[in-house]
């Protein structure tokens, strides 16, 4: 007799907590995961990561990622395990080895190099052009010159 | 414009161009196998047809050759027939294992596949994409053939038709049988 | 029958070409007027003749007549009719023949209306157009003809692709190659200019507003497919440095670097060579652009079907035309030489050069990383990918020396200046630059690219409101009218100066928001039943229901979710899992809330049969700068077109 009336009891205690609006959230895990996810190359689609595509390849990758995660497996590790199955491809920029150290200096060294010879060019200019000959003109007042220098701006 | 200029612009042009051309030809969707020569992982999941557990643990030693497929997939539809062939050329050598891996599939439609079009060696089902990822799989049909080390020594994505069919046969698996032929 | 008509206007269009060009030759050849009339009235009836032929396939789109093969490929009974004519330019063979059909219009609109004022050049400008005109039109009627019959005509076609039945989706390849094509008028020009041996400035000044307009549809054309690629592909981003992006961006960036170079050319008659060779490279990468595109050289989310005999033809195509233009400039460039009179390092015309440094690096850049993949796969056998962290790493210090450039350009004087014009000009604009990135410090950001941006961005804008603000007090006061009326007369006083640095601002208003929307997104993902409810930034998110929804060519399955900030109920977002009927293919279409200037941008992913729901909710900051800088920037275009003539004009 008394079990039941305990029963009936927390029943009653327990029935109206159902029906309470329950607050998810994202675990460590999830953060794990799409911090990994977003470095891999989903393979099937065109630049996209595996956190962004909707394709079912990207979908299971994503899921042998959280379960490496989950294993405790590091965000180096999983990628050198899809790295060593995939190759560089599966990275989402070129790896700094080899012959991918052009594409990563090229920028850089085209615009140093062009801007050197840019300056050089200029310079060369600026000393060939004919100098203006210095005019002796009368000091304007201050309203004039600035004036002038407005225009002289636009 | 100076020489050097002129020049510069030409063979930027011109490297374009060939670039280009080559470009042309190439299949932008093949992808070069990084596998080759490396352990081949083991595999294991349900048998398609029977549901019992199946794994590659079972076949350490011998010759496998693994052929992904998937009941949605055109291009397996095509192959399947010589795969059948394949089989029966080589089932009886003693380290000959061929084995079938349903990717990305429902089970149901995988059965009612083999029904329809046929099998005669066993397939695993691949639940969550795992075996094809630790496989290097893009889609299906892909193909490898695993040696009796346990080395992965060929990879072919694509259907196994015409020539690929015939180099396959004569060229890969033949060449590794016979080094472990029964003595005539 | 009227698809027949229109394939056979499309064929006589094509003869027509190849006479105009003939009597463009032959004009030159005879200096008769006459020939030069033949070779206008060809293009005009070029003209006509396209417009039958884009008007036939419309038609047969619009009577759903499935026997036409493009026809059954790209749409079916289902599609709305919006989506229907949108269909016509939605697959390879009819988005090549609206290319052509653009072209024709623009180059018929060309020779009328410069007709008079140049009569020289006509003979090559007509030549040349119908050139390109014939090059795309052998490839459209032997290589991806839209006209094709389909025997027998299947009971309905397939559908147009879901991802494509969206409004800016529709607006998108016009406007693009309303851009592409736009720039073939200068580059006709210039050309004609090469050919005559008439270098002088005359073809800048007039070819001015082709290119403004050009570059105006290219720019509206890339930021619609952004905004396309925002809402509709569901993952919050609108730029993924996507080879056919990439494709569109190059031409863009190069197209800018012409637009202000020709500044110098204009006012001070200098880098004649250099602004041939400029159109001539923006041009090109339109070609080279489309070839891309076209030949499945790469793959992309983009990429029409593949065809190697198709892309060798584009490839001979772009060669030729590419071929015969550095050709020419090459030959004809000692001609040219101008002198060049640069009397300082500090002055309007070494910040335009350093300007196309920048703008040349960028291209490049882009250039480079788009083709790195297929150069390793072609000479080393390996791949690679070059995506989204390459170029934000590599881009970056780039796009913060535009940025740059574009608040101390303006306010360099010509010819040189002098060290108390520099200081009184950008001593302010620079502290201001620096205070904003000492505030966004405090704030705790930390992010180079956002502190960086701030500085420049801070300088820049500052530069431009102190100076605008300092001419408008000076009107104001003159006229003694309010501060705003003044800014009015001061606007249109120097309209075309003014309306450029409104794009400036509208460029800067642009960067911030990329900066905010990029570093400061927050992500949650997370899986509901109904009832259940996230947090993410300030705002609670519950999920109401999840029910069936149908329209007119699909069905979906909706979650409606209940966005409170606080206990107030800010909307209610309904994403949805949407299948379309006749292709089956699932989409997922996204909700989007502004709020401050921000989105909060919700997608489901994913239902399961047991009612679990995954939802993805992003909150994007001051995302709507980013469509409302691309707005000031069209502003800013737009008044400059439409100015008021000036008599020196």
């Amino acid at each position: 007799m008394a079990r039941l009336f305990s029963i009936l009891l927390i029943l009653c205690f327990a029935f109206p907590y159902s029906g309470l609006a329950k607050i998810v959230d994202e675990t460590e895990i999830d953060e794990k995961v799409r911090e990994i996810a977003k470095t891999l190359r989903c393979t099937v689609c065109q630049t996209e990561n595996i956190w962004e595509s909707g394709a079912p390849l990207a979908h299971q990758m994503r899921d042998a990622v959280r379960e490496r995660v989950i294993q405790g497996q590091s965000a180096e590790e999983i990628r050198e395990y899809f790295h060593s199955r995939y190759g560089d491809y599966i990275m989402m920029e070129p790896p700094k080895h080899g012959m991918n150290w052009l594409i990563w200096l090229a920028p850089f060294i085209l615009l140093l190099g062009g801007g050197i010879l840019l300056w050089r060019e200029v310079k060369r200019w600026v000393t060939r052009s004919p100098k203006p000959e210095a005019k002796v003109s009368p000091p304007l007042d201050e309203k004039s010159q600035r004036r002038i220098q407005q225009e002289l701006n636009l | 414009m100076t020489r050097t200029t002129q020049i510069t612009i030409l063979i930027v042009l011109l490297g374009l161009l060939s670039l280009f051309y080559q470009g042309l030809w190439g299949d932008p969707r093949h992808i070069p196998p990084i596998l080759i020569g490396t352990k081949a992982p083991i595999f294991e999941g349900p048998d398609v047809e029977s549901g019992e557990p199946l794994s590659s643990k079972k076949y350490q030693g011998k010759v496998i050759l693994v052929n992904f497929w998937a009941s949605w997939c055109q291009e397996c539809k095509v192959e399947h027939n010589n795969l059948l062939k394949l089989y029966d050329e080589f089932k009886d050598h003693p380290e000959f294992i061929m084995l079938g891996i349903n990717y990305q599939d429902e089970m149901p439609k995988a059965r009612a596949y083999l029904k329809q079009y046929g099998s005669s060696f066993p397939h695993v089902r691949d639940v969550k994409g795992a075996l094809a990822i630790d496989f290097g799989v893009y889609g299906v049909p892909e193909t490898f053939v695993i040696d009796q080390k346990g080395v992965i020594r060929h990879k072919w994505i694509g259907p196994i038709v015409g020539d690929v069919y015939t180099n396959l046969t004569n060229k890969i698996l033949t060449p590794l049988l016979n080094k472990s032929a029964p003595t005539i | 029958m009227v698809i027949e008509i229109g394939h056979f206007s499309v064929v006589i269009a094509l003869v027509l070409s190849a006479f105009g060009i003939v009597s463009s030759i032959l004009a030159l050849k005879t200096r008769n007027v006459d020939w030069v009339r033949v070779g206008r009235v060809s293009l005009t009836s070029i003209f006509i003749l396209l417009s039958i032929g884009m008007a036939s396939l419309i038609y047969s789109f619009l009577i759903r007549d499935f026997s036409v093969h493009y026809v059954a490929t790209t749409s079916n009974s289902q599609l709305p009719l919006f989506y229907t004519i949108a269909a016509v330019w939605g697959g390879h063979e009819g988005s090549l023949l609206l290319w052509v059909f653009i072209l024709s219009t623009f180059s018929t609109i060309a020779v009328w209306l410069h007709w008079r004022t140049q009569p020289t050049i006509m003979p090559y400008l007509i030549g040349m157009e119908c050139l390109i005109i014939m090059g795309f039109l052998l490839l459209i009627l032997f290589l991806s003809s839209p006209f094709d019959r389909l025997i027998p005509a299947p009971p309905d076609g397939k559908d147009l692709n879901p991802l494509l039945q969206d409004p800016a989706m529709v607006m998108h390849p016009p406007m693009l190659y309303m851009g592409y094509v736009g720039f073939s008028i200068p580059f006709s020009f210039a050309m004609a200019a090469l050919f005559s041996g008439r270098l002088g400035e005359e073809w800048i000044k007039v070819t001015q507003r082709w290119t403004i307009f050009a570059w105006l549809c290219l720019t509206t054309g890339i930021l619609l497919g952004g905004y396309w690629a925002y809402y509709e592909l569901g993952w919050g981003g609108y730029w993924g440095w996507d080879p056919v992006e990439n494709a569109s961006f190059m031409p863009w960036l190069v197209g800018t670097a012409f637009l202000h170079s020709v500044m110098v050319q204009e006012k001070r008659k200098m880098f004649k060579v250099w602004n041939l060779f400029l159109i001539i490279v923006t041009f090109s990468l339109s070609l080279i652009g489309t070839f891309l595109v076209r030949s499945g050289v790469l793959t992309s989310v983009h990429t029409f079907a593949t065809d190697p005999e198709r892309g060798l033809y584009i490839l001979i195509f772009v060669t030729t035309i590419i071929g015969i233009a550095f050709g020419s400039l090459m030959i004809r460039a000692h001609k040219l030489k101008s002198q060049v009179e640069m009397d300082s390092m500090v002055s309007r015309e070494s910040m335009f050069l350093f300007n196309n440094l920048f703008f040349l690096v960028a291209t490049a850049t882009v250039f480079l990383g788009t083709l790195y993949p297929l150069m390793v796969e072609t000479w080393q056998g390996t791949k690679v990918t070059v995506g989204p962290p390459y170029y934000n790493t590599v881009f970056m210090p780039i796009a913060l020396g535009l940025l740059f450039l574009m608040g101390i350009g303006p306010y360099i004087p010509w010819r040189k200046a002098s060290q108390a014009s520099l200081k009184k000009n950008f001593l302010v604009p620079l502290v201001i630059g620096l205070l904003a990135t000492i505030i966004l410090f405090t704030l705790g950001i930390r992010s180079i690219f956002a502190l960086a941006g701030a500085f420049v961005v801070g300088f820049s804008g500052a530069a431009i409101c102190i100076d605008f603000g300092k001419i408008s007090s000076l009107y104001s006061r003159r006229a003694s009218v309010s501060f705003l009326k003044g800014s009015l007369s001061a606007f249109t006083s120097n309209q075309r100066r003014y309306s450029g640095l409104l794009t400036h601002v509208g460029v800067l208003v642009l960067v911030i928001g990329i900066i905010a929307s990029t570093v400061y997104q927050t992500e949650k993902v997370v899986s509901l039943k109904v009832g259940d409810e996230f947090i993410i930034d300030d705002y609670r998110v519950k999920l109401e229901r999840i029910h069936e929804v149908r329209g007119k060519n699909w069905s979906a399955q909706e979650g409606v979710f209940e966005v409170y900030e606080g206990d107030s109920l800010l909307t209610k977002l309904r994403p949805q899992k949407r299948v379309y009927d006749a292709s089956q293919t699932p989409t997922t279409e996204s909700a989007i809330y502004a709020k401050n200037m921000g989105h909060i941008f919700l997608t489901m992913p994913d239902v399961s049969p047991d009612g679990v729901a995954v939802a993805r909710g992003v909150i994007n900051p001051l995302i709507l700068w980013v469509w409302g800088g691309g707005g000031i920037m069209g502003l800013g275009v737009l008044l400059n077109i439409f100015r008021p003539r000036k008599r020196d004009e």
